[in-house]
């Protein structure tokens, strides 16, 4: 990058171009430049004018271009007649500034005066106070006395609910509009607005349902005042009083670093419990954004269900045990085990699942399996996923970003975020999926192709990429396979993805997030490979900023597969017959019908935190503890390794995984069990080549961020907390080896044949699994079940919007609300998983029967 | 002679009252700014004045003061605005009686008043909770919660003085 002279207060500092001139000053020149409107993840607006700085140019000679001196050899500087706003200002090479004369201090006194004309000060009892950018500024610029009479004051709303997750203080708002252009700009769901003008100006929510995004939390971060405040943690606590633990949200694939605030809690028995769940900043992972789901999804760590004792089953019946009568139990009959099927729940951690692996090697015939089993294809991420400095903020103008068979805002907000973002820099966006979704309004090219043909539109870009003489003649020279890939793909099935390929082949970079709706398990295996091939042939591998993302439905699907983990495995423990099985930290009995060939098993494990249908069926049930009871670490879609720290005390007798499974082992015959998350992850190092240098300690390494948010002036970008739990560290793909060879292999669509209607079971970021639901204020985003059809399929069965119908599917009757899609394609039926409380198809599925019924759909609750 | 002026001192001291007094039949009247255990005061039309902003706790130099707020409804109403003391408690073995606490409310809600007669057989009764700090209702007011009309209490801190 490179780099400009500027001058800040008769310093010199060299900085790069094209930054905007108050992060520079912070970052560089340790200078807070007050502000309250800009934020350095929005473009600047200019409104508060707190940023008022004296602003110059170095005199420069116009013949020759030198800079002109003064008598001392000092450059001479041009100064601007008025104060200029610096947030808008990108520094260019002799931009000098001055931010300490008196000019500039009365300058910020007076817009802190002006801007408190109708603040109503009262900060005791706002739950900003403590970590509040206006109060900050008011300590230091602000007039000791007012001038005002307090009648002058403009007297509004102070409870106002923007939803039922946000309140909004009108009184307290200071119009910076942070929070109409977070949701607007960034986001693009444009649910909030200005209403009324001058001193009635107000925030008003636009939408229906009232402020409508899956990003609302994050205004009251960035809100510089207390006027937006959330309904979970509304006077919880004071700001001073909470302690902050670095963890990650344990729901989705992205790795969003999260901070858990905690404090003791009365209602807790004096215990202490999460009062709220702020971002963390990682500009490479979430930068400082987190969607709703992790932030109030947290309340399943302190539910009076939890589970507090083993339970063994005894005539039937579940009863409390200790931990040496369940172990006791468990190895006397592992000793005796044919075969046992071992099945990882979605946020078991790396440590977890190392030691399941070890206690499963006991057994001689036994499978590793990973839950949910909807995506596959880890190993193929290991070789061409993104490359180690991967960032999504580096894409650039012309690089690409293909987003394929996935509803990216649903399953993983933050990356649907991010991508939308990085267009609006200029990154072209190719949008394959057989519906459209949010992101196509995004996509410069919505490549439609029908359901389960994922396989063929990717073969057909490459086709295209091929016709296009756009192929990488570079790497070809280390790719195996290319031209029996290449013969694959002359005819395809697709012909319109010319431009597309074009754009692709003339991309410096190229991501690619791989989802699995509308495909079986096989299938989604070849669209990996498929994608594999797509990003080999064009040399988007084995750099930064290229590579494949696969779009997994659980926090830690990627480190299940680095261990060994698979889901074909779970297929196969679904199928056979086995003696044990072991269900790790999730329900499959609950979630997918195939789960139910477990109740054949002769003897069922589980580690759960909850009463779920799969521990209904289980011989012995175990207490796990929650991501926030302990430590560990997660391995993100970007194989990015990083760690949660332990934030509250520990729930009845529960136990961590790996610990559990590490005594089993060891009354198996195994070693002892490790002290600490840490020793386990020591053993991994030493085991596991790709994970040599995940190391706890360059885990929590903290290399300093720009730009800098969050820290002890906290008016910069809002109360984003400052990471100090270190930003983890991505794991290194094959490919970039230049060593290696790669292999591409012709792929087929393997597109099944059906008749009628097909089932499509689909992600939604809202659902009722076993963790989500315990979180009662999420309720009422989270839908009823239903299932969304084409009109016209919808007219043929003689049902409408609104009805109630009953489906069967592979034998199961469900009865489902109907919703209308007109974009939706002919025959699909999308069915949303996880919405009632009975276990769904898990692959696409003829639909047997529709028919209406008449009495409403029981919601379940709880 | 030093033996009689000796006496003299005992003799003068002995005719006049003492300074001493009968505790406990008889107790002290003590001086008006004397800090002595927190009262939690009310409004005059019995709404608590506490609006459970923690500031005492957070002035508090022993750590003795445990706030946790909640929030007001109009049916249900503790104090004027948005947020009361849900829980309110101070340890009367940790506090010092510095009277910071006081120093920090922004309604003069808590105030050392003059009762020092304090005692415990058991370190969790000095735990006094906010039932047996808060005064009791003035005459003419009603106990807390009230229901109340909707717009009439939307402001924590009383209006403040208008400036000279």
């Amino acid at each position: 990058m490179s780099e400009v002279t500027i001058y800040i207060d008769g310093q010199e500092y060299r900085v790069p171009a094209n930054t905007n001139l108050v992060d520079v000053a912070k970052f560089y020149a340790d200078n807070d430049i007050p502000v309250f409107c800009y934020h350095p993840k929005m473009a600047p607006v200019g409104m508060c004018r707190m940023c008022l700085v004296k602003m110059g140019s170095v005199e420069k000679n116009r013949e020759t271009g030198e800079v002109v001196t003064d008598e001392n050899g000092n450059p001479k500087i041009r100064w601007f007649p008025k104060l200029q706003t610096a947030c808008t200002q990108t520094v260019y090479d002799g931009l000098a500034i001055i931010t300490n004369s008196e000019e500039v201090q009365v300058a910020r006194d007076d817009i802190i005066e002006f801007i408190l004309t109708s603040h109503p000060l009262d900060c005791p009892i706002c739950d900003k106070g403590g970590e509040c950018p206006l109060q900050n500024l008011t300590m230091r610029h602000g007039p000791g006395q007012s001038v005002f009479y307090y009648e002058d004051k403009m007297h509004l709303d102070k409870h106002v609910p923007l939803g039922e997750l946000i309140y909004l203080d009108r009184e307290r708002c200071i119009q910076c509009a942070r929070c109409t252009r977070f949701c607007d700009e960034l986001v693009g769901d444009d649910v909030l607005a200005f209403h009324e003008r001058g001193r009635r100006l107000q925030i008003v929510t636009i939408s229906d349902p009232p402020f409508d995004t899956k990003f609302s939390g994050n205004t009251t971060d960035i809100c510089p005042v207390g006027a937006l405040t959330t309904a979970d943690f509304r006077f919880g606590a004071r700001p001073w009083e909470l302690k902050e633990v670095p963890s990650l949200d344990p729901y989705g694939p992205e790795g969003a670093n999260i901070s858990l605030s905690t404090r003791l809690d009365r209602d807790a028995g004096g215990r202490i419990v999460i009062k709220r769940v702020m971002p963390r900043q990682n500009e490479y992972v979430n930068e400082i954004w987190i969607s709703d789901k992790t932030r109030f999804g947290h309340h399943h760590t302190r539910s009076d269900e939890r589970l507090t004792k083993p339970l063994i089953r005894q005539n039937g019946q579940l009863a409390e045990a200790s931990w040496e009568e369940a172990y006791q139990v468990i190895t006397d009959r592992l000793r005796a085990a044919k075969s046992l099927g071992v099945i990882a729940g979605p946020n078991q951690s790396n440590e977890d699942l190392w030691e399941l692996k070890q206690l499963a090697s006991h057994v001689e015939n036994h499978h590793l399996g990973v839950f949910p089993a909807t995506m596959s294809g880890g190993d193929i991420v290991n070789t061409v996923g993104v490359g180690v400095g991967t960032n999504f903020l580096d894409l650039k103008k012309g690089d690409v970003i293909v987003v394929v068979a996935s509803d990216l805002e649903e399953e993983a907000p933050i990356w649907y975020l991010r991508t939308k973002v990085a267009r609006d820099r200029g990154v072209k966006l190719v949008l394959l999926n057989a519906r459209p979704t949010k992101l196509s309004k995004y996509a410069k090219y919505n490549l439609t192709y029908a359901y389960g043909d994922a396989v063929s539109a990717i073969n057909s870009l490459i086709s295209a990429v091929i016709g296009a003489g756009k192929i990488n003649d570079e790497i070809l020279s280390r790719v195996d396979g290319y031209d029996e890939l290449a013969k694959s793909v002359k005819k395809p099935a697709y012909t319109n993805f010319t431009e597309a390929a074009e754009a692709i082949g003339d991309a410096q970079n190229m991501i690619v997030l791989a989802g699995s709706e509308g495909l079986t398990l096989a299938q989604q295996r070849e669209l990996m490979q498929a994608c594999a091939n797509l990003l080999i042939v064009t040399g988007h591998v084995g750099r930064p900023n290229n590579g494949l993302i696969p779009v997994w439905h659980g926090a830690n699907i990627q480190g299940a597969y680095d261990l060994g983990f698979t889901a074909e495995a779970t297929e196969a423990i679904y199928q056979e017959s086995l003696d044990v099985v072991l269900v790790a930290g999730c329900n499959p009995v609950g979630e997918v019908v195939e789960a139910e060939a477990l109740q054949n098993a002769n003897f069922v494990v589980v580690t759960s935190l909850f009463e779920t249908e799969t521990t209904a069926i289980a011989d012995v049930v175990l207490p796990r503890q929650s991501f926030a009871e302990r430590d560990g670490t997660f391995t993100s879609g970007e194989r990015r390794v990083q760690r949660f720290y332990t934030a509250q005390g520990v729930i009845g007798e529960s136990l961590p995984d790996w610990r559990i499974f590490a005594e089993i082992h060891y009354r198996l015959g195994g070693p002892k069990p490790k002290l600490s998350a840490g020793a386990v992850m020591a053993e991994i190092n030493k085991a596991v080549p790709s994970y040599a240098e995940m190391r706890y300690k360059k885990l929590a390494e903290m290399p300093r961020q720009f730009p800098d948010v969050g820290g002890e002036d906290l008016y910069y970008g809002g109360t984003a907390y400052q990471n100090r739990g270190g930003i983890g560290q991505q794991t290194p793909t094959v490919a970039e080896d230049p060593e290696a060879r790669l292999s591409v292999r012709p792929v087929e669509a393997m597109t099944p044949k059906f008749d009628g209607l097909v089932v499509i079971p689909t992600t939604l970021l809202y659902d009722r699994g076993v963790l989500f639901r315990r979180s009662t204020l999420m309720h009422q985003r989270i839908p009823a079940p239903h299932i969304v059809i084409n009109p016209e399929d919808a007219e043929a069965q003689g049902i409408t919007d609104g009805d109630t119908v009953a489906i069967v599917v592979e034998g199961h009757r469900y009865e489902v609300q109907v919703k209308i899609d007109k974009t939706l394609p002919r025959g699909a039926v999308l069915m949303p998983r996880r919405l009632s409380n009975r276990p769904d198809p898990s692959v696409p599925t003829v639909l047997e029967s529709i028919e209406k019924i008449v009495q409403p759909v029981p919601v379940t609750e709880g | 002679m030093g033996i009689i002026n000796g006496l003299l001192t005992t003799i003068k001291y002995a005719l006049q009252s003492p300074v001493t007094i009968q505790y406990p039949e008889e107790e002290r009247v003590v001086r008006e700014r004397y800090k002595g255990k927190h009262v939690l005061r009310r409004y005059d039309n019995g709404l608590e004045r506490c609006i459970g902003c923690s500031l005492c706790a957070a002035a508090c130099p022993a750590d003795a003061i445990w706030v946790e707020a909640a929030e007001n409804t109009d049916d249900e109403r503790y104090s004027p605005g948005e947020r009361y003391a849900k829980t309110y408690e101070i340890n009367m073995l940790r506090c010092i009686f510095c009277g910071y606490c006081e120093d920090a409310c922004p309604t003069e809600a808590i105030v050392l008043e003059h009762e020092y007669q304090l005692s415990f057989t058991d370190r969790r009764d000095a735990i006094y909770t906010k039932d047996m700090l808060i005064v009791p209702v003035p005459e003419g007011g009603l106990p807390t919660p009230q229901k109340v009309e909707p717009g009439t209490f939307d402001r924590a801190i009383p209006d403040m003085e208008d400036p000279k």
